[in-house]
């Protein structure tokens, strides 16, 4: 046991150091009060958690909940028809697999920049459609809510599409065959058999996608014009240009609360990740 | 349905290759402007010219080898030690690690580092980043590594041991080479995460630590510009080649 | 060929850099295009110097990085209004007139400005007003701030992402002060700007120089720097003369005034090079330069006999005094008040 023991420490120590410590003091000046331009004092409050109980910071978080949702529901419509595709191609698997990851592996930046140059109104979707005749003025595609969950969609759909392929390929093709046999057509083969033996690829993809969208930060940024805000946006204010360090780390604690509450509740039993 | 499924394929990889080749091919624009108008390379050698943008790259690439290192080695370590004995705080503290939002970790170490400065004479700085980076890698590090040793046999290791090998040896002898594929997989993505990161980097940076990712997302922000385009080429570029290069490496 | 070349350079422009990357170094933290492209290299080899040189969007974006007091910058600018909290934060280093010899090139107005009336912390660097730059092609000329609502504008209207600016202009709308600190008052502005935000595209900063340039934007609250920038990039000779697509105009409620200054942090350990940077940032050929290619209005009196008449006439950068009369300088917020105009900014922003 000493040996696992010397494995273990030196991952312990960095854990404590860029992990748990942060963390502790976040919760302390989560109780502090803000200085009078930044950074924390005393007295000691809970102000800063009961100020979260407001109807503006309510309505961020509501509207950065739709964003996360919409964006994790379109990644599932877009992402398991492709996932099906893949589990299916037989030899060429791999191949296709790669075409998915390897933008997933690019930077998450440079691809939200490449929908800033297609969308702003001389870019090159808008004099495309107006070439053809389409439309006559360009169309504002850029700097709101659509284009936000575009590049959130956009930035995550891998990150959807490899566990439901995980889960896809694991299926038990005798199954699908047996419905199909006892008469049911392809769509009833799909819903009432694939889907639900899915379900662990579909509750992983959906988490893997929905908890990153919540807390985006430079998506809404690059893509929403600053005009909206959303928890991310929110939370990075507080910390550089509000410098109120005590209520950006309520914010940040309850964003997190938020997430872990839904990994719970999304839990597999038996399969752990760690 | 194999034919529907297939034509659906091609619109989907469309989505997710064509805007990157959009940007490739407008990177080769003698143009600002989203109208094609003639091939040029300025664009390229103003990227080349720029000092403060070769800085950064080079800023990236050290902070990234250093952080995987660091993450990789200490992150499989700790695997192999979960797998042994699991230890709930541990792995809970990972757990939280990737739950956490970026901004959330970003702002609690530039936290924990403004108090820390208080008392020791130091600045935010490469080693800041380093030491934030190596942090949030370390997660991703530990479950690629601890998925594969959930399929190790247990035996193997035992019967190594009835042989002979100390602790350390069977470790060495036995586990590690099963474990070298995915330990090279999680280096990439360590990797990876740490070249792209923005969020964290930026508010634990120092004056000498201007990484890539801060430099694209200074320039994006005031706008489109050519010269940002031919950066992310190379960027992608760069990493597909880097790719590919491990995906060959990896089947020998 | 040309690519393996490009990649050759680059590694060996990499190598170069992480090879000279020793060396102290003076660290300048400026807004972005305040300099001309030979502004900095002219100093690092006059005065032996390397300089890393880099640029911020906002006071706030500077000040989140500056306020720890272990920074690591050595020479910062920070808007005129920002000196007093700067100082009172105990960030701001005294400034040594004896290094300090083209200090009279200063234009008499800002010799003794009213933030800093020896210079006992700051120099005047440049200066403007806020004022609403627009399409010609538009039809019609935005002249007040109120012009701004107006349904026509509906989403090619920006607005500055600054909460003191938007403030400033729904405050005018109404006839207040725009330095007003007075809850109600602020309420009512506040009110005004969330009546705006469906005509609003984007809140942008200099970034909305290159869409009024490129026709995106059709009328933007701007600094008198980036409006300047936009017109001289938006413009064609004909016949001589110079054109341009974009106008200005100083609205006619009244409007901000803003300068931004030079100063040293307290934490620099490099004073000296940071005066002597000072010092010839001075030098009225130095700031000449800089005028003429990034279009600002200087506070340097003795550099407009070098600048070339259009640009010494420019009624953009230089307004005719009855028209500066309009304006109004920023001061700074008292806690409460900066504390009042944060909530309500983040509620325009939901």
């Amino acid at each position: 046991m000493k040996l696992r023991n010397a494995f273990v420490a030196p991952a312990a120590l960095l854990t404590a150091i860029t992990m748990l410590a942060p963390l502790a003091i976040i919760v302390v000046y989560g109780l502090l009060t803000r200085g009078a331009y930044g950074g924390v004092e005393l007295p000691w409050t809970i102000e800063n958690f009961t100020g979260i109980w407001n109807p503006v910071y309510g309505l961020i978080f509501l509207r950065s909940f739709w964003i996360a949702a919409v964006a994790t529901a379109l990644c599932l419509v877009l992402g398991f028809p492709l996932a099906m595709f893949i589990a299916r191609s037989g030899a060429r698997k791999n191949l296709y697999l790669s075409l998915v990851i390897l933008p997933f592996w690019t930077s998450f930046l440079i691809r939200t920049y490449a929908w800033m140059f297609l969308l702003r109104d001389t870019g090159i979707v808008n004099t495309s459609l107006q070439a053809l005749r389409i439309i006559r003025e360009p169309l504002p595609l850029l700097y709101n809510d659509g284009a936000v969950i575009l590049g959130l969609v956009y930035g995550f759909l891998p990150f959807m599409v490899l566990p439901l392929y995980a889960s896809l390929e694991r299926l038990d093709r005798s199954l699908l065959e047996a419905a199909a046999d006892l008469g049911a057509r392809p769509l009833r083969v799909l819903v009432s058999v694939t889907l639900p033996l899915c379900a662990p690829g579909i509750r992983a993809g959906a988490i893997l996608v929905f908890v990153p969208c919540l807390g985006t930060y430079l998506t809404s940024d690059l893509l929403g014009g600053s005009k909206t805000v959303l928890i991310g946006n929110l939370v990075q204010n507080q910390f550089t240009a509000s410098r109120d360090w005590p209520f950006g780390a309520a914010l940040s604690l309850a964003l997190m609360a938020i997430a872990m509450v839904l990994l719970f509740a999304a839990r597999n039993r038996g399969e752990e990740l760690l | 349905m194999r034919r529907g499924l297939a034509v659906y394929a091609v619109f989907a990889y469309a989505f997710l290759h064509v805007p990157l080749l959009i940007l490739a091919v407008f990177s080769f624009n003698s143009s600002r402007f989203a109208v094609w108008q003639g091939f040029s390379l300025q664009w390229y050698r103003a990227v080349a010219a720029d000092g403060n943008l070769i800085e950064a790259s080079v800023n990236s690439l050290v902070i990234a080898i250093a952080a995987t290192i660091a993450a990789t080695v200490l992150g499989t370590l700790a695997a192999y030690g979960l797998w042994k004995r699991s230890s709930a705080w541990l792995s809970g503290s990972m757990y939280l690690s990737l739950v956490t939002p970026e901004i959330v970790t970003g702002a609690s170490l530039l936290a924990l580092f403004q108090w820390v400065f208080r008392f020791a004479h130091l600045r935010l700085g490469m080693h800041t980043v380093i030491l934030a980076h190596a942090g949030f890698s370390l997660a991703y590090v530990v479950v690629v590594v601890l998925a594969r040793l959930r399929s190790f046999d247990r035996t193997l290791e035992e019967a190594a041991l009835d042989l002979g090998a100390t602790e350390f040896g069977a470790f060495y002898r036995v586990t590690l080479p099963y474990l070298t594929p995915a330990i090279a997989a999680a280096a990439m993505l360590a990797f990876t995460v740490s070249i792209d990161d923005y969020v964290i980097t930026s508010l634990v940076a120092g004056v000498d630590s201007q990484t890539l990712p801060m430099v694209i997302y200074a320039m994006a922000r005031r706008g489109v510009n050519p010269a940002l385009n031919a950066i992310s080429t190379l960027v992608v570029f760069g990493l597909g080649l880097l790719i590919m290069l491990s995906e060959r490496l990896r089947r020998t | 060929m040309n690519v393996t070349m490009n990649r050759r350079t680059f590694l060996i422009g990499a190598a170069a850099v992480a090879a000279c990357s020793r060396g102290p170094r003076l660290n300048v933290f400026n807004w972005s295009d305040y300099v001309a492209p030979d502004t900095i290299p002219n100093f690092e080899r006059e005065f032996g110097l390397r300089v890393r040189y880099s640029t911020y969007e906002s006071v706030p974006e500077m000040l989140a990085k500056v306020m720890s007091g272990n920074s690591g910058w050595d020479v910062i600018f920070p808007s005129a209004e920002y000196i007093q909290p700067m100082r009172d934060m105990g960030l701001l280093a005294p400034l040594r007139h004896d290094l300090l010899p083209n200090l009279s090139a200063l234009d008499p107005q800002f010799q003794k400005p009213p933030w800093d009336p020896n210079l006992e912390w700051s120099v005047p660097y440049m200066h403007g007003a806020t004022g609403i730059v627009y399409q010609k092609s538009l039809g019609w000329s935005p002249g007040s701030w109120s012009d701004l609502w107006d349904a026509r504008l509906a989403g090619k209207l920006t607005m500055l992402d600054d909460p003191p600016e938007v403030f400033a202009a729904c405050l005018k709308t109404l006839g207040y002060s725009l330095n007003s600190s007075d809850s109600a008052e602020l309420r009512a502005a506040q009110q005004r700007a969330i009546a705006q935000k469906p005509l609003v595209r984007a809140y942008l900063n200099a970034e909305v120089r290159d869409q009024l340039v490129s026709g995106d934007v059709g009328a933007a609250q701007a600094w008198a720097v980036t409006a300047a920038q936009a017109i001289a990039a938006a413009s064609e000779r004909s016949d001589g003369v110079s054109v341009s697509k974009l106008a200005f105009a100083f609205p006619a409620e009244g409007f901000p005034r803003y300068a931004d200054n030079v100063a040293i942090l307290r934490e620099s350990g490099r004073m000296e090079a940071a005066h002597h940077f000072i010092n010839y940032l001075l030098r009225p050929r130095v700031a000449a330069a800089i005028v003429e290619t990034t279009r600002t209005a200087t506070c340097n009196g003795a550099a407009l006999e070098f600048l070339p008449e259009a640009l010494r006439s420019d009624p953009v950068l230089y307004p005719p005094p009855d028209v500066l009369g309009r304006g109004e300088w920023f001061t700074p917020q008292s806690a409460a008040g900066q504390r009042l105009r944060d909530r309500l900014w983040t509620e325009i922003k939901t």
